[in-house]
């Protein structure tokens, strides 16, 4: 026994050792070394700093002979040298105890599915940014800003009153007086200018009385599901706010555009996956779901704003528009499956849903026409989707005036405003009221 | 040394003193005839309460020629302990405590300007009900959503509807009131006002004794507020009598409980002074979770309900309305010239209450109290029910008085 004993512990300490010899190859060793002070006992820190790491015990392997009862110490109720561990059934509470609640394995799950789910939510950040979003729903691009929407906003009977003043006057009261410290953080003048933008086009309902049909969701929830070649995929979840009318948009793109699409090859990007970055589950329900009752007196997705705030933001702007397409998309196909049933087919009428992302200085715009919800093969009519891409509302608004070697580089205040992209916004929101 | 020899005070006290009366004599004369020479005035340096005097003064005098900006600078730099009120407290009476620091005297009900209630249009009456029903609705039961997380139903339920209301009553009534469509709407504004008000005598340290006045700092956070660039026509006249009177409180604020903290001195309305848009048209405040009524009665405190809307009132529509008399030049040494108004609703999502405040006098701190007969006015309804209940799709009971006075309130037109 004995000898087994100190067999045991030479065992453990040559595997310590070898440890430490392993480390020491390591880059990490130099700087735990540096750490250590020497010929001090620092207890603050660990012992994994010392190169102490025991390798964890190994459960003793406890041999069952058949036909053999092992007497445990179970009716004596502490633990005796030489009996056996007794084996208890896991206790039940008897009730639900939220904090000590253990999830049934994945594959007990009612839902749980052999095939796999992509989903697409608010936090995925995908590779190929709107190359992808293309393949997923299956849509041809088109860069820049349709013909229709760009005429309503050269129109001057569409413009408010001191529209470049006012507007000015907007993003200066978001982004420098809008605080009592020197500048509002970006979480807060992404919101309140987003806000002042949507005031000032709602000012415009006196002369667009149509602009009455609409309202703001905030926090609605939104799932779609489709079918892409052999895999299962869906848009789910909270996104930003979406702005719902009581009369569908016009549509874009008119039946021979539509039908010309399917001509056109959609991009691949061989050997990256088209999946890549999108969340992989097997537990799922596959639903379809606008967030909204049936009786939603405004069922149609208008526009969908969404901000992208921090000074650090965790999507770039290529996968910013990557995920407003698919949030556009993911809304137009839940509407769509709600009117057409879930049969994929050509749509008689196309769904057009609009968004409009910023970051509190560029804007992104994309209009999406689901033209089709049959998704499964590459090939047939497609969808459409118009990208408008970093488009700054203005250059700079700064506080102090930025100045290098005497010589101001930037003054303070609103600078380079560009009234263009401000009329964009004000078309896509009176897109459908004229 | 010099030795230190005390005169005798007599001679000074007695006023049959030759030196006395001599004295007497030339201060007689000298004020009769034309003075030759400038008033003699106390020292600007001396360790004394007449030069103390003087320095404030002077920098009071030099103060008035400045601009707003610079006032408001000028009252705010130096940081001391403050007494800081949250508009929406959790004290017992606050608001009698509220009155006597903001010096506002409170009427039941409207002023009369509301008080036949003006006819409002029935078309858009009618147009109003929809806007108010349907961002209702879409919160309660349009949109999908699960139970609302705990301690958070205020704001996942009522701020997007008071958000969808506000903002579709206003490119409603934009047609009717021209000023809406020049406003400027916020969201979450940050509101402050810091000011002094009665005095307090230093318990202890180096300064124990002396008297100093004791500081006040609001700050509020309404839901929204429109604020447009024309003033508000005033509801009385500013040297009206007021029936009312404003309530004495001669206890220590810390009884109420306020507590004493330092940090800047902040007087803002939600904007900045270069805003065109700097005087006040109406705020909306929602209740917060723990106020709530069904919570307040739960906790036996159904008679500290409307007490403490009211106070919240009272509290939050002083900071606004001084912040934007401040931001127009005005301050305790220069009284407001003309009244200054602005309005204020204030809601759980079902039970509304209206508020209207006229600002009559910022000159609150001790020194310029003492002969000043204006008090400030707030004039306010108790809370009254939108509507009782929700069913599957429905409003039922929905009270047209509430939304009538919605109504009045944002026609409530600005002398352009």
């Amino acid at each position: 026994m004995l000898v087994k004993m100190f067999k045991a512990t030479v065992q453990r300490v040559s595997t310590s050792a070898l440890k430490i010899s392993q480390n020491r190859k390591s880059e990490n060793f130099h700087s735990v070394l540096i750490m250590i002070p020497h010929g001090r006992c620092c207890l603050s820190t660990s012992s994994c700093l010392y190169g102490k790491i025991l390798p964890r015990k190994k459960p003793r392997v406890v041999h069952e002979i058949a036909g053999l009862e092992p007497i445990t110490y179970a009716d004596r109720m502490h633990f005796v040298p030489g009996l056996a561990k007794p084996k208890f059934p896991p206790w039940e509470r008897g009730w639900k105890e939220p904090n000590h609640y253990q999830s049934p394995k994945l594959e007990d799950m009612p839902l749980y599915k052999d095939k796999p789910c992509y989903i697409f939510n608010q936090r995925t950040n995908v590779l190929e940014g709107v190359r992808q979003a293309l393949w997923l729903s299956k849509s041809v691009l088109i860069k820049g800003f349709p013909d229709q929407i760009l005429t309503l906003a050269e129109d001057p009977a569409n413009q408010i009153e001191n529209q470049d003043e006012r507007v000015q006057n907007a993003i200066k009261s978001s982004r420098l007086w809008d605080t009592t410290e020197h500048r509002p953080p970006r979480e807060r003048f992404c919101p309140s200018l987003l806000n002042g933008l949507l005031h000032l086009c709602g000012g415009l309902q006196v002369t667009h009385p149509e602009l009455a049909k609409r309202i703001l969701a905030e926090k609605y929830s939104l799932a779609a599901t489709w079918r892409r070649g052999e895999d299962v995929f869906q848009v789910r979840g909270q996104n930003g706010w979406l702005l719902n009318s009581m009369t569908p948009l016009p549509v874009l793109a008119g039946q021979e555009q539509i039908q010309s699409t399917a001509d056109q090859a959609l991009e691949t990007f061989y050997p990256i996956a088209p999946t890549i970055d999108l969340q992989n589950t097997h537990v799922y329900q596959e639903k379809n779901d606008t967030g909204f009752r049936e009786d939603y007196p405004y069922p149609h997705a208008h526009t969908l704003f969404l901000m992208e705030m921090g000074n650090a933001p965790k999507l770039l702007p290529e996968q910013l528009r990557a995920k407003m397409v698919m949030f556009t998309f993911g809304n137009a196909l839940a509407r769509a499956q709600a009117l057409y049933g879930k049969e994929p087919s050509v749509l008689e009428k196309p769904i057009v849903v609009q968004s409009v992302a910023t970051n509190g200085r560029l804007f992104q715009f994309v209009v999406f026409q689901l033209n089709t919800t049959d998704l499964q093969s590459d090939s047939g009519v497609k969808n459409l989707v118009w990208v408008d891409e970093d488009q700054p509302l203005y250059e700079f608004a700064k506080v102090k005036p930025l100045i290098k070697k005497k010589v101001v580089q930037v003054p303070a205040g609103l600078s380079g405003y560009q009234p263009d992209t401000f009329k964009k916004f004000l078309a896509l929101y009176l897109h459908g009221a004229v | 040394m010099a030795s230190c020899s005390r005169l005798p005070l007599h001679p000074f006290l007695c006023s049959v003193s030759v030196r006395l009366a001599c004295n007497r004599n030339v201060q007689v004369e000298a004020s009769t005839a034309k003075s030759l020479y400038p008033p003699i005035l106390p020292s600007r340096t001396a360790k004394s309460k007449s030069a103390k005097r003087r320095v404030v003064t002077e920098h009071f005098e030099q103060l008035r020629s400045c601009t707003a900006q610079e006032k408001i600078r000028a009252l705010t730099r130096v940081q001391r302990k403050k007494y800081v009120i949250y508009p929406q407290t959790f004290a017992l009476n606050a608001d009698r405590w509220y009155q006597h620091y903001t010096k506002t005297a409170f009427l039941n009900g409207l002023p009369e300007k509301y008080d036949p209630a003006p006819a409002v249009d029935e078309s858009v009456l009618s147009e109003a009900r929809d806007v108010v029903c349907s961002s209702i609705l879409q919160q309660h039961w349009h949109a999908m959503k699960g139970r609302t997380f705990t301690q958070k139903e205020q704001e996942q339920l009522v701020s997007p509807f008071l958000r969808n209301a506000v903002c579709g009553l206003k490119n409603l009534l934009a047609k009717e009131n021209p000023v809406l469509s020049l406003s400027s709407l916020d969201f979450d504004p940050q509101v402050s006002y810091y000011w002094l008000r009665a005095e307090r005598t230093i318990p202890e340290g180096h300064r124990r004794g002396r008297v100093e006045p004791m500081r006040f700092q609001i700050e509020d956070k309404p839901h929204s507020q429109i604020r447009i660039p024309h003033q508000l026509p005033q509801f009385v006249p500013l040297e009206a009598e007021i029936s009312a009177e404003v309530p004495i409180i001669t206890l220590a604020p810390d009884l109420l409980p306020l507590f004493r903290r330092q940090y800047d001195n902040n007087i803002f309305i939600g904007a900045k002074l270069e805003d065109p848009c700097c005087y006040g048209h109406t705020q909306f405040h929602v209740v917060p979770e723990r106020f709530r009524r069904d919570k307040m009665s739960k906790r036996g405190l159904s008679d500290q309900v409307e007490l403490s809307l009211r106070a919240s009132a009272i509290a939050s529509l002083f900071a606004w309305t001084g912040a934007q008399a401040m931001y127009q030049g005005f301050w305790s040494e220069e009284d407001v010239s003309r009244p200054f108004v602005s309005q204020a609703v204030i809601t759980d999502g079902q039970f509304f209450s209206f508020f209207c405040y006229q600002l009559n006098t910022l000159a609150l701190s001790p020194r310029a109290d003492c002969n000043n007969s204006r008090k400030n006015v707030c004039w306010g309804t108790e809370s009254i029910q939108l509507y009782e209940r929700i069913t599957d799709g429905d409003i039922v009971g929905l009270n047209d008085t509430v939304l009538r006075l919605l109504l009045q309130f944002l026609l409530n037109n600005a002398q352009c």
